[in-house]
């Protein structure tokens, strides 16, 4: 069986014992740990964010790997080391930025140092008394990455989040405003002011405001602003007005700002419009004169007191104002008068006309120079319409100018010949009374002084004569009348004697008689006496017996008593049981 | 001792784990059990070189994380402090300190250090079929389990730390990440030490056929 044989040749197969896996399952564990460990590792490289340089002149309370910057309160970065610049003139500080915020970091952004601020207008970083200083940082506008920075030396006011807008005022000076310095929409704190330069030509300030949202809609080409520093004290005729935005800006001063109700309000004013920052509200919301007319007065006598810009009135309301106060030569007499000129607001006459009137009324004052000069002729020639000088106060002599009606004054006429109308005046009320009082001083001065006084010397002398007189007669009265005084008053003490005889008789025998009756009366009085208290009287022999009576009964009592001594039980049993 | 020395194995014998019975194997392959106490036989531990690398691998990458993320974060007053071991040991020094920078430095960093260092000497040495130091090995192996024990000493106080010093306000203590690597390489080492099966320093290259 060729076959069996073959089956023979074929190699018999071996039992291999199996062999058990040679790695354990054991190394789990390290790779475990390996991963673990090394995905630590790549977290902590891939959260790394950039690593940023900020260049500051004074790094204050800023530490390494302590001070932390914040981004809205939250942390985005820590501090990693502070060291000198090369030539020592700045802090050079490097920054670790964390990786979710590594977008923020672009060529714009901003970093400055946050420490507690205490200023007049409110208190800022308090927190970082407690935490330290940290770093601040603002996001820019820029999509550039940019990694080294020069730190700002103090905290931007606005950050780039905070809606709002951002205008311009020009100011002749800065006053007491400053970085910070709020500004007021109807005493609603509106904004601040966020920086303030000098205009490249040296002479005016531009101030930088921002005016936060909602407030920045009310800002419109026609908004006055004005600076409300400070106390605005007026007196008036309604009393004493005291107007301040806020005691901060009292103190800190501020700006604030308002649409007068004249203005037009059309759209809110783009950022960055320039206004005029006024004085104060009252120059800033007065009303533009658009239509003005300029006139002059010749006065021919002092204007000390006026100067420019003190107001000319109409029948006592203001109607425009003066804008220059000279002399003036006049060529004809030779002689030095005040030239004033005014300017008048005719716009004012029709302010209190319905809005057509005064359109029309306008354009009338505007354009036709005939309707004015026919106007101000009627006015001058009939009515009597003259310019006056009046004195505005008492105290501080300021005058102003006063149109008014004085149909008296002598007619003329207005002067249209100069290129600017002369309109005519009268002399003031107050040189008046000065001309008043020097013509009485004047009167005074005529009076015959020394003729009054002769005249009283005489006078005085001719009273002293007279009293001579007086003297005389007092003494011829007392050598005339003395003496029959004396023998009158002798006459009056006998006829005093008589009376004294005569009284003393009609006395003496009145008191004889009494002295009778008194005898009387003695006599009766004894004779009572002996009825009453004679041996033999019978009041007194009564007497005697009524007593005799009484003996006895005490006798008899005596007695009584003995035997009631003797024989107590007698009260019991009587006289009888005694006995017995 | 020589080279020569007899050990268990080489006679046939095997000794139980538990309670150091030496018994005759039922079979070479299948040891069986203690007569005595019950236990499982083995000539020498299972996989035990393996197990012991695998484990001290481990514990040296666990090292590292260890070493290098903060073990305690603390906040005071809102500004936050993250400390590592060697950080700790360097603040403890530089504020005077020293003995205790000294301790911290020992059973914090030479500790794990010195216990991966021997076990990977250890290994290695075995696995070379060493035949030297044979006595000196093996007290360093008792060495490494007993101080195993007193190696959380650290997690334990910051532990403590995180537990106690809860001002809130004023100052809050919390456990980094690296407190846990630090923890895992204290209980990788003790496992690898007990891994380990002192009886293969005793044994020749030839043993090598029961580690396997």
């Amino acid at each position: 069986m060729t076959e069996d044989t073959d089956r023979l040749n074929v190699p018999r197969a071996t039992v291999v014992p199996r062999r058990r896996a040679r790695i354990s399952v054991v190394w789990v564990i390290p790779i475990l740990a390996a991963v673990v460990a090394l995905g630590i590792a790549v977290q902590r490289i891939l959260s790394e964010g950039p690593t940023i340089t900020i260049v500051f002149k004074i790094a204050e309370g800023v530490e390494a790997g302590k001070t932390v910057i914040k981004y809205k309160d939250v942390n985005i970065g820590r501090i990693t080391a502070v060291r000198l610049s090369d030539d020592s003139s700045k802090v050079e500080v490097t920054a670790k930025i964390d990786k979710s915020a590594a977008g923020l970091i672009v060529e714009d952004a901003k970093f400055w140092v946050v420490e507690p601020r205490v200023t007049l207008s409110g208190i800022s970083g308090l927190g970082t008394l407690l935490s330290g200083n940290y770093i601040g940082f603002e996001v820019g506008k820029s999509t550039k990455k940019e990694r080294k920075f020069t730190a700002l030396e103090v905290a931007p006011i606005i950050t780039s989040g905070m809606p709002g807008r951002q205008f311009v005022l020009k100011a002749p000076d800065l006053g007491s405003l400053g970085v910070g310095s709020p500004i007021y929409y109807r005493r609603l704190q509106a904004g601040q002011v966020i920086a303030y330069d000098l205009t490249s030509d040296g002479k005016s300030v531009d101030l930088k405001i921002f005016v936060n949202t909602p407030y920045d809609r009310y800002v419109n080409p026609g908004t006055r602003f004005w600076n409300a520093s400070g106390l605005d004290v007026s007196i008036g005729a309604g009393g004493v007005e005291v107007r301040t935005e806020s005691l901060v800006a009292l103190i800190a001063g501020g700006i604030a700002f308002d649409t007068p109700p004249f203005a037009a309000r059309p759209e809110p004013a783009a950022a960055n419009t320039t206004w005029t920052l006024h004085r104060d509200r009252a120059i800033a919301m007065k009303q533009p004169d658009s239509i003005s007319t300029r006139y002059v007065l010749y006065f021919n006598e002092s204007l000390r007191g006026l100067s420019a810009g003190a107001p000319v009135t109409l029948l006592g309301l203001p109607a425009g104002e003066v804008v220059d106060v000279g002399l003036d030569f006049d060529p004809k007499t030779f002689g030095v008068r005040g030239r004033v000129e005014i300017v008048s607001y005719p716009e004012r006459l029709i302010a209190r006309m319905d809005a057509a009137t005064q359109a029309a009324e306008r354009e009338t004052f505007a354009r036709s120079v005939q309707a004015r000069h026919a106007f101000l002729r009627n006015m001058v020639e009939q009515r009597g319409l003259r310019a006056q000088l009046r004195s505005g106060s008492l105290i501080t002599g300021q005058l102003y100018v006063a149109f008014d009606y004085f149909p008296d004054a002598p007619k003329t006429k207005v002067d249209w010949s100069g290129d600017v109308a002369i309109l005519p005046v009268v002399p003031s009320t107050i040189t008046d009374i000065e001309a008043k009082l020097t013509g009485i001083v004047a009167k005074l001065d005529k009076l015959p002084y020394e003729t009054i006084g002769a005249d009283l010397t005489k006078v005085l002398a001719g009273v002293s004569v007279t009293l001579q007189d007086a003297s005389k007669a007092v003494n011829r009265i007392d050598t005339d009348v003395t003496p029959e005084l004396k023998t009158t008053l002798q006459a009056a003490s006998l006829a005093l004697g008589t009376v004294d005889g005569m009284l003393k008789n009609e006395v003496n025998t009145t008191l004889d008689e009494l002295r009778r009756a008194l005898a009387t009366a003695d006599g009766v009085l004894k004779s009572t006496d002996a009825a009453l208290l004679g041996k033999d009287a019978p009041g007194q022999q009564e007497l005697r017996d009524a007593l005799h009576e009484v003996t006895r009964a005490a006798r008899s009592l005596r007695g009584l008593t003995d035997f009631l001594e003797r024989h107590p039980e007698s009260l019991i049993w009587g006289k009888n049981g005694v006995k017995q | 001792m020589t080279a020569t020395a007899l050990t268990a194995a080489r006679a046939g014998l095997v000794s139980c784990e538990t309670c150091a019975l030496l018994s005759r194997p039922v079979e070479a392959a299948e040891p069986g059990h203690c007569r005595r106490c019950g236990g499982k036989l083995e000539w020498r531990r299972h996989h035990s070189i393996q197990y012991t690398w695998a484990l001290v691998v481990a514990a040296a990458i666990c090292y590292i994380p260890a070493n290098v993320l903060p073990v305690l974060n603390t906040t005071t007053l809102g500004s936050t402090d993250s400390d590592t071991i060697m950080g700790g040991v360097a603040l403890l020094y530089n504020t005077g300190s020293w003995p205790l920078a000294l301790v911290v430095l020992i059973a914090s960093v030479m500790v794990p250090l010195g216990k991966l260092i021997a076990l990977s000497y250890l290994l290695v040495s075995v696995q070379r079929g060493s035949i030297r130091n044979n006595h000196d090995r093996t007290r360093l192996y008792r060495l490494v389990e007993f101080i195993g024990r007193w190696s959380m000493l650290d997690v334990f106080v910051d532990t403590f730390t995180v537990a106690l010093i809860q001002l809130q306000p004023l100052m809050s203590v919390e456990p980094g990440a690296g407190v846990l690597f630090f923890a895992a390489v204290v209980v990788l080492t003790m496992i690898a030490a007990e891994s380990f099966d002192p009886r293969l320093i005793w044994d020749s290259g030839a043993i090598r056929r029961f580690d396997d």
